[in-house]
């Protein structure tokens, strides 16, 4: 059962007095659990078309169907909602909140569902620092982990919503090669244990290993 | 929420020195706002509590009986203050009489002009507060403030330090006053100075004090007589307007005659009115020939006024009653006075004729027997007949105001005890309304400048009979209202320069804020947080920031005001000294005015915070996730 649906993707910004083909037509499906990697030279799309995957930037045309849900036609709010609900983020700069510890962090999205109980939240967000092994660290601000660590809190906080698919751009871009391998192999592990789609994007060749299928995208088009 | 706001507290921690510094600023504004603030309402609270209730008290009842308008007078003392007090109920603290004359004073070899106040020393209880006002207001330099109630003095009086300077008199020195009495006759009286004071306010350094009673002789009031009538209320601001209403319910006045028997005098006497009592029935010998020769025969006659001052209602009375005899021009001018047809018949006269008139006065004078006023006297020349009916009465004969008044006044009739036996025209009668009352009561007025055309308006229509007005402390003073208003508005505006400054700063903040935390914004937008929450975190952000220094603000403000208040100024000779209390600045900050203020510097900071605050809301959050500083 395909969780993904895209066909002819196109996007378009202007960049000064130019108009920038970021998408030239990409047509793919992805089935639910699978583990994806988008591979790519810089420039060449992923992060666009992460980000239209991810319900954070609008495509210029085409369809791109979540889950039986037609995303170019939603407004804000149902957008948004999409996101918090199907869909978790982990970023390249880790993009935590600063000013919250690792608990609050990962509590974060179920937070904003308001529908959930606190003793719920905290259970289910304490399960997933277990998870990425970061226990000891529960009342530590982001400030004080290393790059690992906060990675960590990123996927154990992409994946506290129990999302459809968890999307990364580039995860392991800002970590040495060792802690990146760490990083993919729980993400690896997470995939199996949740069964949640994981696709992430990079173009370091020792990375794409760890992907069940390759998506290889230059100048806006998918690459055979 | 809860979550929001735990973000946005903690966010302002993270610019910590930016915050301190702008919440500084905003706390300044706010002491400085509060500061203004409570300077003026201080200042209104002196020229309200200390000035204008000091002459006005909280609700004032002021009367007017004479030509101009300017004979504090009311003629039944106990009635007047028996309805204020009963009304006022359990709010009231006490009622005192308004008595106050300008004089001319000599001392020793000097001469000053005067204001000369009766302030009741004797039979009246004071609270704790009230001594500690007194002694505030009067701060005596020579002698005793309980000493203007000595009866062994001759008129104790209390002067200011200046005055006495200007008069060269000392403590037990004799000044001697001129003034005009109610009544407008010359007196002069010798007034024994018992103390000296010192005040700063140069209201009080003109005005010489003696005790009421004292003050009510020498200016002719009789004992049952008062002037206006001061109530002093314990919860004045709550209360003053409400009972100041229900006093002007209760003093609607009631139809005014006079019940009497009348007589024919010689039918060649004199045309014009003439008026005796019984006091001087000694001098008048016709007078009391004529009153024991006819006691047992004549007629008992209601005397009505009709107001013929005023032209609406002169027209009414003409059109309403029948002319036997007498031309109207006569009837209805100021002397004019018509006798119904039958009592014509039983008195056998005719137009032209002079009647004598007797009647009971309400007051009979108890302490000086001999000049008592047992039976009061005055005649009046008929200048017409009417046709009487059922509406108009028989027995009854309508006068001019002008004619009826000075006389009504002068002898007050038992009216209660009199209307069983008086004919009172009934309310269905098309010409009641031309009818005069007991006393004309004014509308009440809602500002000075109401209470001014109300006064101008009464002396328009030369009103003959007593006019009495009933104000609160706001009509009163709502000249000080409008100054407290004024100073408001220019503190206001100066304060809210200062903030604009500061809000420039809020802006300029919230928009580097933003700027740094454009990435934060799309990761908590790509997370799943919505718009109106995102917005929310920075309009919270500026309210808690607000809120602290608004709290800071109002602490450094009573510091800064109890540092104020401490420093002594000494002023004297000068207007201004009136803004001190005991040679202090004084600040009366209020609760309202505390919270309104603040709510006010809350709502233009949230409203600021906005607009930067909805632009960071509606980032897309796929441009916020590239921004790079």
């Amino acid at each position: 059962m395909n969780i993904i649906e895209i066909k002819e993707l196109t996007k378009n910004y202007p960049l000064g007095s130019t108009i920038v083909h970021a998408l030239r037509g990409i047509d793919f499906n992805i089935a639910s659990g699978d583990f994806l990697s988008i591979v790519g030279p810089s420039g060449s799309g992923k992060t666009t078309l992460l980000n239209i995957i991810g319900c954070i930037d609008n495509a210029s045309s085409g369809s791109v169907n979540i889950g039986g849900v037609e995303i170019t036609k939603l407004n804000d709010k149902e957008i948004t909602d999409i996101r918090l609900h199907k869909i978790g983020f982990i970023f390249q700069t880790f993009n935590l909140i600063p000013v919250l510890d690792v608990l609050e962090n990962v509590e974060f999205p179920l937070l904003l569902m308001k529908n959930r109980s606190k003793s719920e939240v905290k259970k289910r967000a304490e399960s997933l620092i277990d998870a990425v092994g970061l226990s000891e660290h529960i009342k530590h601000r982001p400030s004080e982990l290393s790059g690992g660590q906060r990675q960590r809190v990123a996927i154990a906080r992409a994946l506290v919503t129990n999302p459809d698919i968890v999307l990364a751009d580039e995860p392991t871009a800002n970590l040495d090669s060792a802690t990146g391998e760490q990083i993919l192999e729980l993400m690896k592990e997470m995939n199996r244990k949740e069964k949640t789609t994981f696709i992430f994007s990079t173009h370091d060749s020792n990375v794409i290993k760890y992907a069940g299928y390759v998506l290889k995208i230059k100048d806006g088009k998918m690459v055979n | 929420m809860k979550f929001l706001f735990i973000i946005s507290l903690r966010n302002l921690f993270r610019q910590k020195r930016r915050n301190i510094l702008l919440g500084s600023a905003m706390a300044f504004g706010v002491m400085i706002l509060i500061i203004a603030n409570s300077f003026s309402h201080g200042i209104s609270d002196i020229l309200f509590n200390r000035i204008v209730v000091y002459v006005a008290g909280h609700v004032n009842i002021s009367i007017n009986e004479g030509k101009g308008r300017d004979l504090p007078l009311f003629r039944d003392r106990d009635r007047l203050t028996k309805i204020a007090v009963e009304t006022a109920g359990d709010k009231l603290i006490e009622y005192n009489e308004g008595v106050g004359i300008f004089l001319r004073a000599i001392g020793n070899g000097k001469v000053e002009n005067l204001v000369l106040v009766g302030i009741n020393t004797i039979s009246r209880t004071l609270t704790q507060k009230q001594r500690e006002e007194i002694n505030e207001s009067f701060k005596m330099l020579y002698g005793k403030f309980k000493d203007l109630g000595n009866k062994s003095i001759e008129n104790p009086a209390i002067l200011s330090k200046e005055k006495a300077d200007a008069l060269s008199v000392k403590p037990n020195d004799i000044v001697r006053v001129r003034y005009r009495n109610i009544y407008g006759q010359t007196q002069s009286s010798r007034l024994t100075v018992v103390g000296i004071m010192s005040n700063d306010n140069i209201f009080m350094q003109g005005v010489m004090f003696v005790e009421l009673t004292n003050l009510k002789e020498m200016m002719g009031y009789r004992p049952y007589e008062c002037g206006s009538i001061k109530l002093t209320l314990k919860e004045p601001q709550k209360d003053a307007a409400d009972v100041a209403d229900k006093i002007h319910s209760a003093l609607r006045p009631g139809p005014a005659f006079i019940l009497a028997t009348a007589k024919v005098l010689n039918q060649d006497s004199s045309m014009n009115p003439d008026v005796s009592t019984s006091e001087n029935k000694n001098s008048n010998p016709n007078t009391i020939s004529s009153n024991n020769q006819n006691a047992d025969t004549s007629p008992r006659v209601t005397l009505i006024p009709f107001m013929g001052n005023d032209e609406p209602l002169k027209k009414l009375m003409l059109s309403s009653f029948k002319l036997s005899s007498g031309n109207v021009k006569d009837v209805f001018g100021k002397d004019g006075m018509m006798v119904s047809d039958y009592l014509a018949d039983i008195l056998k006269i005719k137009q032209g004729d002079k009647l004598e008139f007797h009647f009971k006065p309400k007051f009979i004078t108890k302490d000086k027997p001999e000049f008592a006023v047992r039976e009061a006297i005055f005649s009046a020349v008929v200048k017409g007949i009417f046709i009487s009916d059922d509406s108009t009465g028989k027995e009854t004969i309508y006068m001019h105001e002008a004619l009826f008044y000075p006389k009504f006044y002068e002898n007050l009739p038992d009216l209660q005890s009199d209307s069983k036996f008086a004919f009172i025209p009934k309310e269905k009668a098309s010409f009641k309304p031309a009818l005069g009352t007991e006393w004309v009561l004014l509308d009440r007025s809602r500002s000075t400048d109401d209470l001014k055309q109300k006064l101008r308006a009464a002396g328009r229509k030369k009103i003959k009979a007593a006019t009495i007005d009933v104000n609160s402390m706001y009509e009163s003073a709502s000249d000080v209202l409008k100054l407290e208003n004024a100073l408001n508005i220019i503190t206001f505006t100066a304060v809210l320069i200062l903030f604009f400054i500061i809000l420039v700063g809020v802006v300029n903040t919230l928009r580097m804020t933003i700027r740094e935390r454009t990435r934060e914004i799309g990761t908590i937008r790509a997370i799943g947080m919505q718009k109106k929450d995102v917005l929310l975190i920075f309009v919270i952000e500026t309210a808690i920031l607000t809120a602290f220094a608004s709290i800071a603000g109002t602490i450094l403000a009573f510091i800064s005001m109890a540092g104020l208040s401490n420093i002594a100024f000494q002023i004297t000779d000068n207007p201004m000294g009136i803004l001190l209390v005991k040679d202090r600045l004084h600040f009366v900050p209020t609760f309202i005015g505390i919270v309104g203020n603040i709510g006010f510097i809350l709502f233009i900071s949230i409203i600021t915070a906005f607009f930067p605050s909805r632009k960071a809301a509606n980032l897309s959050a796929a441009d916020a996730l590239r921004h790079f500083e």
